[in-house]
């Protein structure tokens, strides 16, 4: 095997009672690159990435996570295994400061429990120390330094969804998977949106991102899947994709001959 | 440097709430309320960890006085039938409740919301009907008597100046391990499941034993108040905890603030006051004073009278500062 797979489906497929909303399929993503998953509503994109990160269980078929099966697996120990999410309803905990969502998201690499905590042993103080750097390491990475005391839910949307993202990031994954990061944002904040993620790929993380915006997409993502109705009918790079007659039909309609 | 200074204040309260509460039984100051101000203690201990349940983790239990009921009477009729050290049948009431409260959690918390309160509210409803029909261990509708004091050596707790502050002891050991429970990951694991259950998932937060762990360490609270309970009256009857048990602890810990650790003894003074004090005329019809107080918190400061008192104290040192700084 010459390119090491960071994360493989294998045959997967989620039955939603009568609807199949993800049909078997496979995929095969590479470590270190930003892949992207487009099509149109109701493709199955956000399913697939709940069967990714454990939300649904599975139906048929297997997803593999550095070669180890995850079907079994439970959401938060996909976690800690080093998968990380953001959601297209951003979901930051309204309840805490922006420091706080970030500190968060440093739970899977922290270890003390509730006996510790309730006595505040000397390891309470180092860890929490540790976990105060690194929240800030990545709030400063998406420029969201100077909010630390805000309450996350009194910023602006773009801003929370930097958020969300440095909180994700702050999990300190080896693949992310951002659901439409540029759902809602403004072309400025795209652009930026799209620099992120380039960094984020080269601090090691592998990308898979959803998204409707196509000028995003082909600007930043290396290989580019399709899916229409729970299926996968196209995958290459972006220029490749763009011209399946498949990927043009599912987007505008057949036409009747 | 906010932050700090922030802290300091805290530290400022606390103090002063020691200096205030070693000072109540002298009889120049408050002495005449020690009594009222055990059952201040009590009750606080209970409402701390519903407030940790509800206020932090926000999952409702309408049925906390199941878990207070199961406190005191295993510590009674351990003691009192089987002639237990009360010490030792505190501890084993403890790990009992809690035990219970592991076993009912994983079921109960399958339910969210609304549905978790009226399964709560079940657990209540069944543990008070056990209180009232097991005749042969809890002595039914009557209840218990003769339940020994607390001792230590020869020393026994039999005055209630030495009771006050035993449980005023426990009370704020129990105030700053929740405390320190709610400033470290754990605390913002807790609030993270109430902001959103599926960003805390994504974030590795093992939710459903959060919640368990939670339920088990508020009903350990429970317990320990209600063995404490026993121990300061000596008698136990089911009408402690009925349902308006449990009412009267969510209508403590709502007034306190459910997302504040230090508002419980506020909740808990405040609502004592009320059925000890003031309310003592209305005979049953105080269930509508709770009913309006619950209502009324929640329309008009969601966040708890305590937070609120705070809230307002803290702009007028504001403002007070601003005016200074003035020349």
């Amino acid at each position: 095997m010459s390119k090491s797979l960071i994360l493989e489906t294998r045959g997967l497929s989620k039955v939603f009672g009568g609807l199949v909303a993800v049909d078997s399929v496979d995929l095969a993503i590479e470590t270190g690159k930003i892949t992207a998953i487009i099509g149109p509503n109701g493709a199955g994109k956000t399913t697939l990435f709940n069967l990714i990160t454990g939300v649904y269980p599975v139906s048929q078929g297997e997803v593999l996570f550095k070669g180890k099966l995850l079907n079994k697996v439970p959401p938060h120990k996909r976690a800690k295994l080093g998968i990380a999410r953001t959601f297209q309803q951003v979901h930051l905990f309204g309840n805490m400061t922006v420091l706080e969502n970030m500190m968060t998201g440093q739970h899977p690499r922290s270890s003390y429990g509730f006996f510790e905590a309730a006595l505040r042993l000397p390891k309470v103080h180092r860890e929490e120390e540790n976990i105060t750097l690194k929240a800030m390491k990545y709030l400063n990475l998406v420029g969201l330094g100077t909010h630390v005391q805000q309450n996350a839910q009194s910023l602006p949307l773009g801003q929370q969804k930097l958020l969300a993202l440095a909180r994700a990031l702050a999990t300190e994954p080896q693949l992310i998977l951002l659901d439409e990061p540029g759902a809602g944002l403004n072309t400025l904040e795209k652009r930026e949106l799209s620099d992120l993620v380039r960094r984020i790929r080269e601090m090691g993380v592998t990308v898979i991102l959803v998204e409707h915006d196509m000028p995003l997409v082909m600007g930043l993502a290396e290989w580019v899947v399709v899916l229409d109705s729970g299926q996968k009918i196209s995958e290459g790079t972006a220029a490749q994709v763009q011209k399946d007659r498949k990927v043009i039909a599912a987007y505008l309609g057949e036409e009747e001959v | 440097m906010l932050t700090r200074l922030k802290s300091n204040w805290s530290y400022l309260a606390i103090a002063a709430l020691f200096v205030f509460l070693i000072l109540i039984p002298f009889d120049w100051f408050l002495g005449q309320y020690t009594t009222l101000m055990i059952f201040v203690g009590i009750y606080t201990i209970v409402t701390v960890g519903l407030c940790m349940l509800m206020g932090y983790t926000g999952q409702v239990s309408l049925g906390q006085a199941a878990f207070f009921g199961t406190g005191a009477y295993i510590s009674a009729i351990l003691s009192k039938t089987y002639g237990v050290n009360p010490w030792l049948a505190m501890f084993i009431a403890a790990a009992m409740t809690g035990a219970f409260a592991y076993i009912i959690g994983y079921p109960i918390f399958r339910l969210k919301g609304n549905y978790l309160a009226m399964a709560t509210l079940g657990l209540g409803l069944i543990m008070w009907i056990l209180f009232v029909q097991l005749r042969q261990f809890t002595g039914g509708p009557d209840g218990m008597s003769g339940i020994p004091y607390l001792s230590i050596g020869g020393f026994v707790f039999s005055t209630s100046l030495k009771r006050y502050f035993l449980v005023w002891f426990f009370c704020l050991a129990v105030l700053l391990i929740s405390q320190n429970i709610v400033r470290s990951r754990m605390g913002r694991a807790l609030r993270a499941i109430h902001g959103s259950e599926a960003a805390a998932e994504s974030l590795g937060i093992n939710v459903t034993q959060f919640k368990v762990k939670i339920l088990v360490l508020s009903a350990v609270y429970a317990s320990l108040a209600g063995s404490l309970l026993v121990y300061n009256i000596t008698v136990v009857n089911p009408q402690t905890f009925d349902f308006l048990a449990s009412v009267k602890l969510v209508v403590m810990a709502v007034i306190g603030g459910l997302a504040s650790i230090w508002g419980a003894i506020f909740g808990a003074g405040a609502t004592r006051i009320l059925s000890d004090e003031l309310l003592l005329r209305f005979g049953e019809w105080d269930v509508i004073v709770y009913g309006l107080i619950l209502v009324l918190v929640m329309i008009f400061m969601p966040e708890g009278l305590f937070v609120k008192l705070k809230e307002v104290f803290e702009r007028l040192r504001l403002r007070f500062r601003q005016k200074g700084a003035e020349p």
